[in-house]
């Protein structure tokens, strides 16, 4: 009997040495993905080193950046070598303050409703579908969704923006902030965004032998199998490393195991 | 406030009074507004005091220490009226009104734009450069008052009118503003008007601000008939309760505003 032909999804190889193994190959195309994690986890390295591999190969990638100022941010990310200003500035990587999308909105109040909401997901989509960005990070989803107050309206803002962007062929990581990356936590700040997420990567820490250590792990991934163990994350000048963290090692992982 | 020295010459040459700007109101006012007052016009819609304000700046003994701020009308309206009667072009003219429209509503406007119409790509190439936000939230207020605090002395400033500050600014701050400016003008010995719409406005804030001013006037109009009738009430006149007077005036093409009767109220 010939073997059946086994459909598989293309894959946007994100280029992080390590993640496109766990990801048998990389993130299926289109997907959005929460990275969510800690402070300090590594989250916004990860996704410019992601959107920076895309522009490495030719893709237009796009950053929205509500945590930290742009200035701020490509001044940090300057002292890893695997990032080129040139990407910047040639429009390669196209990194937005979203406090002055705000302004040019009209969004710069407290509190956003319907309408504004759906401004925002206007905009995002303008831009990616305009400069054809195939790659495009949110950092972060949180701040972002801290405006809008009621949890549906959440709700339909990731889920209306992860369809547009999907439809038009780009891969989204959306990158959340938690304060706790334990088995027991959410994966988000709203509780939500999780569930709409084609794929979800933990960011945290460790702690092994009174020194913390960043991990990554994969809890999610529609549309690809993938391995769902942690990860050890080394920021090293060259971009993230990942290498197999070794399973009894991390006093956490000894703590929950056990139940204490 | 540092001690302001006055010249002999500038003493004569403004004297103890200036000129309302209207020769017949001098006249019953005993010549004229003292030196250092400052005077709210209570105002009502259709009662004259738009033109009465910039009556008020054309004896501009000095025009260059002297400033109309109109926070309604257009440079272009204020220059039509200052050509049709005459009165002197060189002083120094704000206009609030147009400045808010240029900074605030056009870039509400331009918001609007990208809500509907979305960005086209020149847009987005000049949003990813841009790295601040342009917070030029201008404080008018501060603005204004920085502006006629700055004025020499015996210099005639005219604020047309506090309406659009009050719509936009705790009344604590326009009444700290006003103090500020009061203390100002008696120091430098300049004279200011005021004007402000008397509806809508709380008794207290009313009370309040007549209590600052040295001179308060009441411009009312009211239909005779088939007729109005415009006046001017002088409720307020510090040190010279004498003065205290109900003027009923018209506009004539050569005068600007001409009292007609003079009627004693105290």
């Amino acid at each position: 009997m010939m073997p059946t032909s086994v459909y598989t999804r293309d894959r946007c190889v994100t280029g992080i040495h390590g993640l496109d193994e766990i990801l048998r190959g990389g993130i299926p195309y289109g997907s959005t993905v929460l990275a969510a994690g800690t402070c300090g986890s590594g989250k916004t390295t990860l996704a410019m080193e992601f959107l920076v591999r895309g522009a490495l190969a030719g893709e237009a990638c796009a950053h929205f950046t509500a945590t930290e100022p742009s200035v701020k941010l490509l001044e940090n990310i300057r002292q890893y070598s695997f990032f080129d200003m040139n990407m910047v500035d040639s429009g390669l990587i196209n990194v937005f303050d979203v406090d002055v999308l705000y302004s040019w909105l009209g969004l710069d109040k407290a509190t956003f409703d319907l309408d504004d909401v759906h401004a925002l997901i206007k905009a995002i989509v303008d831009i990616v579908n305009t400069i054809g960005v195939t790659r495009l990070v949110i950092d972060s989803v949180t701040t972002l969704c801290y405006k809008i107050k009621s949890e549906q309206l959440i709700r339909d803002f990731l889920f209306t923006l992860g369809k547009k962007l999907a439809t038009l062929g780009c891969t989204t990581v959306l990158i959340s902030e938690i304060t706790s990356a334990t088995e027991n936590a959410h994966w988000s700040s709203f509780g939500v965004e999780e569930a709409i997420a084609d794929g979800i990567i933990v960011m945290g820490d460790v702690e092994r032998m009174g020194h913390l250590l960043r991990f990554l792990q994969v809890v999610k991934m529609r549309g690809t199998s993938h391995s769902r163990a942690k990860h050890a994350i080394e920021l090293t000048q060259l971009g993230v490393m990942l290498t197999p963290m070794l399973k009894w090692g991390a006093s956490s992982d000894r703590t929950s195991r056990w139940g204490a | 406030m540092a001690d302001v020295k006055f010249s002999a010459e500038d003493e004569e040459f403004f004297g103890k009074v200036g000129s309302f700007g209207v020769a017949k109101f001098d006249g019953v006012m005993g010549g004229g507004v003292p030196r250092g007052f400052t005077i709210i016009a209570f105002t009502q819609t259709g009662s004259g005091s738009d033109l009465f304000a910039k009556q008020f700046t054309s004896p501009a003994e000095e025009p260059d220490n002297t400033i109309l701020i109109s926070t309604n009308e257009a440079q272009k309206e204020i220059i039509r009226v200052y050509e049709k009667y005459k009165w002197p072009l060189d002083i120094g003219v704000r206009t609030i009104g147009e400045e808010y429209n240029a900074s605030v509503l056009e870039r509400d406007l331009l918001a609007s734009r990208y809500r509907l119409e979305g960005f086209q790509l020149q847009d987005i190439q000049r949003l990813a450069q841009t790295r601040f936000v342009d917070t030029e939230n201008r404080d008018f207020l501060t603005e204004v008052t920085n502006e006629v605090m700055a004025l020499g002395p015996y210099y005639r400033a005219v604020i047309d009118s506090m309406d659009f500050f009050s719509q936009r600014n705790e009344s604590s701050r326009i009444i700290s503003m006003l103090r500020m400016l009061q203390a100002h003008t008696q120091v430098m010995r300049g004279i200011l008007l005021v004007t402000l719409s008397a509806e809508g406005m709380p008794p207290g804030m009313k009370q309040e601000v007549a209590s600052i001013a040295d001179m308060v006037l009441e411009f009312k109009v009211r239909t005779i008939g088939t007729d109005f009738e415009t006046s001017m009430t002088v409720t307020k006149f510090r040190n010279a309760p004498e003065n205290l007077r109900i003027l009923v005036f018209r506009v004539t093409p050569e005068e600007g505003i001409t009292p007609e009767t003079v009627e004693r109220i105290a």
